[in-house]
């Protein structure tokens, strides 16, 4: 006689009413339509409640030779026959007539985006290049099945979170991938850019694939900062004190928070170039006229043009109107806007030492630079300017260093990724041409020069920045223009449309492209002391291995690895 | 559906879509209901017997009936004798819904009809329950002309319910009611009417 509880357990194994698991996974439904471009229909099976599943999770579709990884893109309720809605049958208090309706005159549908395909035979993830079949199962994803994707945490993965509904799971990027190219990191304000953007760069430095130059506007990545709930966050500086520098535009602001900064950086004027000061023509209100005066200042006064220009009198504007196509006006305009920069202290007519050149040293010694603005991180130009001159010299020796390797590899320099906030002003379609992040974002790649571009209105960038971007991580965005400019270049974007739009307004963000095998939606991992000793364990190893490779000499290399 | 008295009739016609059997009008009694669920042997078979659903039962008239009917007065006796000794048998339909055979259970109509005079059974509870394990049955019923189909179906599920413990009658209906609302989804008023009729009281 089968007792109550042999009837219980043999439904934990076999359960009725189709609700079959394939690993655990519990089955949703099966194919009922779908094309390779516009991703698969599901239709729900009737135990299935709709208001369990969410947009962004992943499904597996198990076919007759492969499984297909797919995420749910949309959600929606369906019924045979549309006069239903006209006239729908009495069910709120009437639970027979709801248990026979839900599912068969009216039943729920979910839309998947196929993302990729797993052979049954050898394992390996690929791109999709085929749809499973009619009335195949669709499962949700297991543990099992998002860990043979995203694979394991090592050298050269990190585990940035857990897809949607799976928090045993880890995302692992592969941060190799992740910095060959440019990263973009974008989100509506107050979305968690930064808190992200912390989390990549952390990873980078732990994992040792990059140095990072950091231009850190609001003082958000060096030293701990306050978040939203007023807990302390420890900046990078304090998880890395042997990886990262900070440097400063604004020491008195750094003294104030006790930012243990290496050094103070001044800027002579005799560096600033025209191209510095073309970059700040949206910000600075500069006209073409006003950029064009530049240059021809630039050219007749020598490198000291800016510092004569603030203190130019009426008689040296009518020398040049004499000497040059250039109107007293238009140069009045310009004196005008560049005696802003008297304001700015990091700013002095002559530099005592070289900033820039002690910025490159520490870059070249493998250690990442936070370059703090302080107070200086309100003024949109200053930090344009300061931004565009680092990267600007950086730029030329990288050139130099990756052309002299190419006869010499130990003249390799690491590989470096440049963090900018506020990207758009950089990248505007009217200046990426002309400007150095342009440059960087199209073609440095080759030189071993990446971006990490941090913004909230992606729509003002430069398209074919856009389209070099590697790697996208997307936290909420709801303006529909940068919504497209996000996608722009996904395949399968209509779908990853809805999912983007509907992201949750913390912790949460779409990371898609170079760096994952295929679109996925995460629950970031808290920034919390598990993450700090995570990173800096990772830290230690890596710092011993370090120092026994120096002991060893140069084939110490060979010999650790 | 006890099994003691199970006998409904004998064939009086029959097809491969149904049949209809007479039986003597004071034998008619539970065994009789509309929507019961019946069996008669297929031809001479012994393993394979047709199941029908009975869809109409019938008492027709004859000369003496409508004499009597006409008269002034009729003694009681004379309407006893009239209604218990009649030469006419009351007629009951029976339309096919499946067949049994060695054992097996099947969801279509019979290979062949039955021979007249054969005689015509209640199926008892393990054979309806057992019959009505899949619904595959409901399309002949709801696609037969001819016959109440909406009210037949009703009943013959209502029927078959009690075939059932008390534990397992709601889940029957509400799967048969599932299968109805797949047949039925582009005529929702007629799927609301049947859904009605099996309805169980809560």
């Amino acid at each position: 006689m089968a007792s109550t509880n042999g009837v219980e357990n043999l439904e934990t194994w076999f359960p009725r009413d189709g609700k079959l698991s394939a690993e655990n996974g519990t089955r949703l439904g099966v194919v009922v339509g779908g094309s390779l471009s516009k991703g698969l229909v599901v239709k729900l099976d009737p135990h299935q409640p709709i208001e369990d599943l969410a947009v962004g999770r992943y499904v597996v579709v198990h076919g007759d030779m492969k499984k297909f990884f797919c995420m749910i893109t949309d959600i929606a309720l369906d019924s045979p026959n549309p006069s239903i809605q006209s006239d729908p049958p009495e069910i709120a208090n009437d639970p027979f007539l709801r248990a026979v309706y839900v599912g068969t005159a009216a039943y729920g549908k979910i839309h998947a985006a196929l993302m990729l395909a797993i052979d049954e035979d050898d394992n390996e993830p690929r791109p999709v290049k085929t749809i499973p079949g009619h009335f195949m199962q669709v499962f949700n994803a297991t543990t099992e099945d998002v860990n043979a994707v995203f694979g394991v945490e090592d050298g050269s993965h990190f585990n940035v979170g857990a897809p949607l509904e799976l928090p045993d799971t880890q995302i692992n990027l592969d941060l190799k991938r992740l910095v060959e190219r440019s990263v973009g990191v974008f989100g509506k304000s107050g979305t968690g850019k930064s808190f992200l953007t912390r989390v990549l760069l952390a990873g980078i430095i732990a994992r040792q694939q990059a140095v990072n130059l950091i231009f850190d506007m609001h003082n958000d990545y060096g030293w701990e900062v306050q978040n939203e709930g007023k807990a302390r966050a420890k900046g990078l500086n304090q998880l890395f004190p042997s990886k990262v520098s900070i440097v400063t535009l604004d020491a008195e602001s750094s003294r104030r928070r006790n930012a243990r900064y290496d050094f103070e950086v001044k800027i002579g004027y005799t560096e600033i170039e025209p191209e510095d000061i073309a970059m700040l023509r949206e910000t600075m209100s500069l006209s073409d006229a006003m950029i064009d005066a530049s240059y021809t200042l630039r050219k007749h006064w020598g490198k000291g043009w800016i510092h004569k220009l603030i203190h130019a009198t009426a008689a040296d504007m009518d020398e040049i109107e004499a000497a040059t196509p250039q109107r007293a006006g238009t140069l009045a305009a310009l004196q005008r806007r560049v005696q802003r920069f008297e304001r700015w202290d990091f700013l002095i007519p002559e530099a005592a030492g070289d900033t820039v050149q002690q910025i490159i040293n520490i870059l070249e010694n493998n250690r990442s630079v936070v370059l703090e603005f302080g107070r200086y991180g309100n003024s949109l130009e200053a930090y344009i300017l300061v931004a565009n001159y680092l990267t600007r010299r950086i730029h030329e020796m990288y050139v130099e260093r990756v052309e002299k390797a190419m006869g010499d590899p130990a003249m390799e320099p690491p590989q470096l990724v440049i963090t900018i906030e506020e990207a758009h002003k950089f990248l505007d379609p009217h200046i990426a041409s002309q400007t150095i992040f342009g440059i960087i974002a199209r073609e440095l790649r080759k030189y071993k020069v990446t971006l990490l571009i941090v913004d909230q209105r992606p729509s003002g960038i430069d398209e074919e920045v856009m389209s070099q971007i590697g790697t996208r991580v997307t936290a909420l965005l709801d303006n529909e223009r940068d919504i497209n400019a996000v996608l722009t270049g996904i395949s399968g974007a209509g779908g990853l449309r809805e999912v983007l739009a509907r992201l949750d307004t913390k912790q949460q963000a779409i990371i898609m492209g170079h760096a994952v095998p295929m679109p996925v939606v995460v629950k970031t991992r808290d920034y919390n002391d598990d993450f700090y000793k995570s990173v800096m364990d990772g830290n230690l190893k890596s710092e011993a291995v370090s120092t026994v490779r120096s002991r060893l000499g140069n084939s110490g290399d060979r010999r650790i690895r | 559906m006890d099994g003691t008295s199970s006998i409904v009739g004998r064939i009086l016609r029959a097809s491969t879509t149904g049949f209809d059997c007479g039986t003597r009008s004071n034998r008619i009694d539970d065994n009789h209901n509309f929507g019961a669920f019946v069996k008669v042997p297929i031809s001479d078979s012994q393993d394979a017997c047709a199941i029908g659903l009975i869809y109409a039962i019938r008492i027709d008239d004859d000369p003496l009936a409508r004499e009597l009917v006409m008269a002034a007065n009729v003694d009681n006796s004379t309407l006893l004798d009239q209604r218990d000794n009649r030469m006419v048998p009351v007629e009951v339909c029976v339309i096919n819904v499946g067949y049994c055979y060695n054992g097996a259970m099947f969801h279509s109509l019979p290979p062949r009809p039955p021979l007249s005079l054969s005689e015509v059974m209640l199926c008892d509870a393990g054979e309806v329950y057992d019959f009505t394990q899949r619904c595959d049955y409901f399309r002949l019923v709801l696609s037969a002309s001819e016959v109440p189909c909406d009210e037949l179906i009703a009943a013959a599920l209502r029927y078959a319910s009690y075939a059932y413990p008390d534990a397992e009658r709601y889940d029957f209906l509400v799967k048969c009611g599932r299968q109805l609302a797949n047949l039925l989804a582009n005529d929702l008023k007629r799927l609301s009417h049947v859904l009605t009729l099996i309805r169980p009281e809560m």
